[in-house]
């Protein structure tokens, strides 16, 4: 469970540069909850996860993972309770590490890491495995530097890697767009697939009405730092596309310049 | 040159291949350019030679050298990570305090370690001769702890360790925890300078204050050097390949010195690192520009 209260962060406070990037947002995302997060450029959606990963230190308020206060933490203790998987492929895997190393990485995410050989005959198979799921033939070069795949294969990874360990939350920050379509499904479908087998609570940014109404189970958008409207349930099945933009300018009590840049 | 000059080389490029391999943990494995080295070799020789003459077991005396080459590479990481300074900035303040303490733990610029006991004595007095002797227990050293180093960076730990060179954000996003790594592997660095250090100043007979300069130069081109000749993403080859640099440049640089036919003299060692390090470092660019015109052709 991940519960926010009164979360306000605010960069360059005080300065010429003042941006409230979250007015006092309040949010509680319950165990096994899809939650996708929508919003404009600047709406806050990227900060709003990072309050929860510990990137961004908060200015005010309470992050509460699983009953535990962590809003002091840094990023590196956090990380045992919830995985990433970020908007950059190239940022969520080492580059000159093999595939089985990056997974090796991600299998002692949160746990001490000590004197054991990072990779022994059981974790090997056990990497195989997980990774054959993919059904990229990955399971056949685990040995491979992870810098030789492309972009979307390395998306591909970083998430199986984000359910080698035990935690059961994931934060996905716009993870697909910096793929091409056809590996945006593929990741995106893939995802899916991973949240229902492993049973975990995410939260997702996207920048795709489309995506964020078709996965998942609630969606929320951001506006200006502020959550401007939170729809689950029946309400939501009956949304489409049309309806959200609708929504969403009757929210912000004026018409969209640009709706392509929502539509996508 | 002649059988004599050539073990004594080995020995010298074996003590430096410690360095070298200090020098790959920071620079390659760490991506932090690290100028401590210079600060850390010296004081190294100056702890041992300063403990031994205090009447402190040889042995004993290498370990306290260690240990405060390691400190040399906590400071310099503290500079780094608490205080936020520049990582090669920070470096190079340890390595200029380092100057002044190091004449503060020998009270003068430099020691003699001539009649004093050193690691190498009790074997010497078996009878053995004194180059085979310190050219076999360097070897031993420089082996184990090659061994040790290669083991590290297969374990966990290790793996974290090497990650925080190439991708720090993502080594935090697994929970590793970056400034941890930095301090232990500028303090693991230092200490085999620092050790390195002590084994010089005892085959050497002194510990000088100025012995420290150009430390780095000498490291990196190790590095560059064996990488260049040798180069794999597996660990253990990137070590010997480190190791192997090592002994090269100091028979290049040994070669270079000791047959007239250059006209060289001791004092042009610098320009000659310098070519040998531009060389190591245009070799690749010119190997993959010879790749590229066969595939074209």
């Amino acid at each position: 469970m991940i519960h926010l209260e009164n979360i306000r962060i605010t960069f360059n406070a005080g300065t010429i540069l003042e941006n409230k990037a979250l007015r006092n947002v309040s949010l509680t995302v319950p165990e096994g909850q899809f939650l996708t997060i929508i919003g404009s450029n600047g709406a806050g959606k990227s900060t709003l996860l990072s309050a929860v990963s510990g990137e961004t230190p908060i200015t005010e308020g309470l992050v509460r993972i699983d009953d535990v206060e962590v809003s002091r933490w840094p990023v590196h203790k956090r990380a045992k309770l919830a995985a990433r998987v970020f908007q950059n492929p190239l940022a969520g895997t080492c580059a000159t590490l093999s595939i089985e190393e990056n997974m090796a990485l991600a299998y002692k995410r949160g746990k001490s890491r000590g004197w054991h050989l990072a990779l022994s005959a059981d974790r090997r198979k056990f990497f195989q495995d997980r990774i054959a799921i993919l059904g990229l033939g990955l399971e056949n070069r685990l040995g491979d530097s992870i810098g030789l795949l492309s972009g979307g294969q390395r998306q591909a990874v970083s998430l199986v890697m984000a359910t080698l360990s035990d935690s059961h939350l994931l934060l996905l920050d716009e993870h697909t767009a910096a793929l091409d379509p056809r590996m945006a499904a593929f990741i995106l479908e893939l995802t899916n697939t991973v949240v229902k087998e492993f049973e975990l609570t995410v939260m997702m940014v996207t920048h795709s009405m489309k995506d964020a109404l078709a996965c998942g189970d609630r969606t929320i958008m951001l506006h200006q730092g502020k959550i401007i409207f939170d729809v689950a349930g029946e309400e939501r099945d009956k949304l489409d596309v049309p309806h959200l933009l609708k929504m969403f300018s009757r929210v912000r009590d004026e018409e969209l310049a640009d709706d392509s840049l929502l539509l996508g | 040159m002649s059988l004599f000059a050539f073990l004594g080389t080995l020995e010298i490029g074996l003590i430096y291949g410690l360095v070298a391999l200090g020098v790959y943990l920071t620079f390659r494995i760490l991506d932090f350019p690290d100028l401590t080295v210079d600060g850390s070799f010296p004081m190294g020789g100056a702890v041992a030679a300063t403990a031994i003459v205090a009447g402190i077991n040889p042995w004993l005396a290498t370990i306290l050298a260690t240990f405060a080459g390691s400190c040399c590479g906590l400071i310099t990481a503290f500079l780094a990570v608490r205080c936020g300074i520049l990582h090669l900035l920070a470096s190079i303040l340890t390595m200029i305090a380092a100057f002044s303490i190091n004449i503060r733990i020998m009270g003068r610029p430099n020691m003699a370690l001539l009649g004093e006991p050193t690691i190498f004595t009790p074997f010497e007095n078996l009878g053995l001769d004194q180059l085979h002797v310190h050219l076999g227990i360097v070897f031993l050293l420089v082996f184990f702890l090659s061994v040790f180093i290669i083991r590290l960076l297969s374990s966990d730990f290790g793996l974290g360790l090497r990650a925080t060179g190439v991708n720090d954000r993502m080594v935090a996003a697994q929970g590793g925890n970056i400034g941890f790594y930095t301090y232990f592997g500028l303090a693991l660095s230092n200490g085999l300078v620092g050790f390195a250090g002590a084994l010089f100043a005892q085959s050497n007979s002194f510990a000088d204050v100025t012995s420290g300069v150009g430390t780095i130069v000498v490291g990196l081109a190790a590095v560059i050097l064996g990488q260049t000749l040798l180069s794999s993403p597996k660990i253990w080859v990137s070590v010997v390949a480190v190791i192997v640099g090592s002994i090269l440049y100091r028979l290049a640089v040994a070669f270079a010195l000791s047959t007239g036919m250059f006209g060289m003299q001791a004092s042009d060692l610098n320009f000659i690192t310098a070519v040998l390090v531009a060389i190591a470092l245009v070799i690749p660019k010119m190997k993959a520009k010879i790749r590229l015109k066969s595939v074209r052709n």
